[in-house]
């Protein structure tokens, strides 16, 4: 009888070391570019959406129930093996930023939608009469005050686009969870494998899920 | 400190899921009952069923077909003789699983066997019992008719795609690394996956053991002469069972012995 947990699985699982450190790169790598994908659509979205212009309120709408509607993994698969068929051949990493950018940009836009619709209307209404265009009022005045009740609930989204880059490892993506999948299938030390994975991720989740925490005390959105 | 309590008590749960599991409890010494049966043979015949793990993905080897719902395959024939060893009858219980979930289910116990075109290699015997080879076979190559690839040394500065168990990837290294041919990997957990891969353009070449890459051959593919490093299939068992590992390595002993190995082999349209 030998555990999934043997002592020299462990053994192989710290020889092989690089291999892991190489997947918390590509995850990390991956995370920093779809976050920052995700706030640009996630802002710009979520703008639109609290826009008096109708077309801009439905193009916001149909992006968020389209993307907030369909499973990630669809997502990826369609930017993955749909594409090339239609000739666009997206390198991996790509479709990687870009599908769980695009994915929780649809989150972060519903978020800074509730953000700003918390803000009195009258704050639009009085930036406007003093000679501020949308976009400026937006700027100067709606978004620095939506931004601290924001704040929280957009460190939440980062957690979860961390966790969710592990979808890659469906289509080889080279990620952390990819890595694992990919060296405990040669040899079959899962155990080992899957536990030091959860814990790199939630190394890399934890901070920022304390950061919500205490983002949240100060914001006084918490009791 | 509550925060640091918390902290601590996660991590000692953590640490006695990893250690509590790896524990080798004492190894279960098949003790032969009266009828001559190991603990572990024994229990499976009182159950009456045999499981199996075995795949479903893998025509002529274990496939699942569509119209029928039913499992069928090389393997599951040989699942069926084992169990009629066994419980007298061919009586299974089959589980679907891929390189990802074999090990596993073999470890909670969920499956007795894993008869799933599963490579014998030294890594893996540390972890469960193999049984001797019940079939051996090359990796092979498949590419697209339109690719113009010819060889394996055409493949320089290609993508093949492999399944998550690299047994096959490192056997393609070692020779490309012969011809001189820089090649790069990239893993799916199922075949299908790669198939569906190549067809997008994403590998330039799905490789595997030759008998089951035939079932992934069509018009627009072909596949190339070029077949290296023989993989051996064996049947594998939780270590500790080991009434059982012998019980299944008697019944290939025979089969082949007999000639009926060959002959299922063929039956399935296999070399």
């Amino acid at each position: 009888m030998v555990g999934a947990f043997a002592w020299f699985k462990w053994e192989a699982l710290f020889r092989d070391w690089a291999v892991f450190a190489e997947g918390l790169r590509t995850t990390i790598s991956v995370t920093v570019l779809a976050l920052t994908l995700a706030l640009i659509l996630g802002i710009v979205f979520g703008v639109l959406g609290t826009s008096q212009w109708t077309f801009a309120r439905v193009i916001s709408r149909i992006y968020v129930e389209f993307i907030q509607n369909t499973p990630l993994v669809i997502q990826v698969i369609f930017l993955y093996h749909g594409l090339p068929h239609m000739g666009v051949m997206l390198p991996v990493f790509a479709v990687g930023v870009l599908s769980v950018g695009v994915y929780h940009g649809a989150y972060i836009a519903e978020v800074v939608r509730a953000g700003i619709n918390s803000i009195h209307r009258g704050q639009m209404e009085a930036a406007l009469s003093q000679g501020f265009s949308f976009w400026g009022a937006m700027r100067h005045i709606i978004l620095p005050q939506a931004s601290r009740i924001v704040l929280p609930p957009l460190t939440n989204q980062a957690v979860n686009l961390i966790k969710n880059t592990s979808v890659l490892a469906i289509v080889a993506g080279g990620d952390l969870m990819y890595r694992a999948d990919s060296w405990s299938s040669d040899n079959i030390y899962y155990g080992p494998a899957y536990v030091t994975v959860g814990l790199l991720y939630l190394l890399l989740c934890l901070p920022l899920a304390t950061l919500t925490r205490h983002l949240e005390r100060k914001s006084g959105v918490s009791s | 400190m509550k925060k640091v309590g918390i902290v601590l008590t996660s991590l000692l749960l953590v640490v006695g899921l990893v250690t509590g599991c790896g524990s080798t409890a004492p190894a279960a010494t098949p003790t032969p009952s009266a009828n001559g049966l190991s603990a572990d043979v024994q229990a499976i015949k009182d159950r009456g069923v045999l499981k199996v793990g075995v795949k479903v993905d893998v025509p002529n080897f274990g496939y699942k077909d569509p119209k029928t719902e039913k499992v069928e395959g090389f393997e599951i024939d040989l699942a069926n003789v084992i169990s009629k060893k066994i419980i007298g009858t061919e009586k299974i219980e089959t589980t679907a699983v891929t390189a990802k979930t074999r090990g596993p289910l073999l470890d909670s116990g969920s499956v007795d066997l894993v008869i799933a075109t599963f490579t014998v290699t030294e890594v893996r015997k540390k972890s469960y019992n193999f049984s001797d080879a019940y079939f051996t076979d090359g990796v092979r190559l498949l590419v697209k008719k339109s690719s113009g690839i010819k060889s394996l040394k055409d493949l320089d500065g290609k993508k093949i795609g492999v399944a998550q168990s690299a047994t096959s990837k490192k056997a393609i290294q070692e020779q490309a690394n012969i011809v001189k041919a820089k090649v790069s990997f990239l893993e799916f957990s199922t075949y299908p996956e790669i198939k569906t891969a190549l067809e997008a353009g994403r590998v330039d070449c799905f490789s595997v053991d030759g008998s089951i890459l035939f079932g992934y051959l069509d018009d627009s593919t072909t596949i190339l002469e070029d077949s290296f490093s023989p993989q051996d299939y064996g049947v594998a068992s939780k270590k500790g069972n080991d009434g059982l590992a012998k019980v299944v390595n008697e019944t290939i002993a025979e089969l082949k012995t007999s000639g009926e190995l060959d002959k299922m082999i063929q039956k399935w349209g296999l070399k």
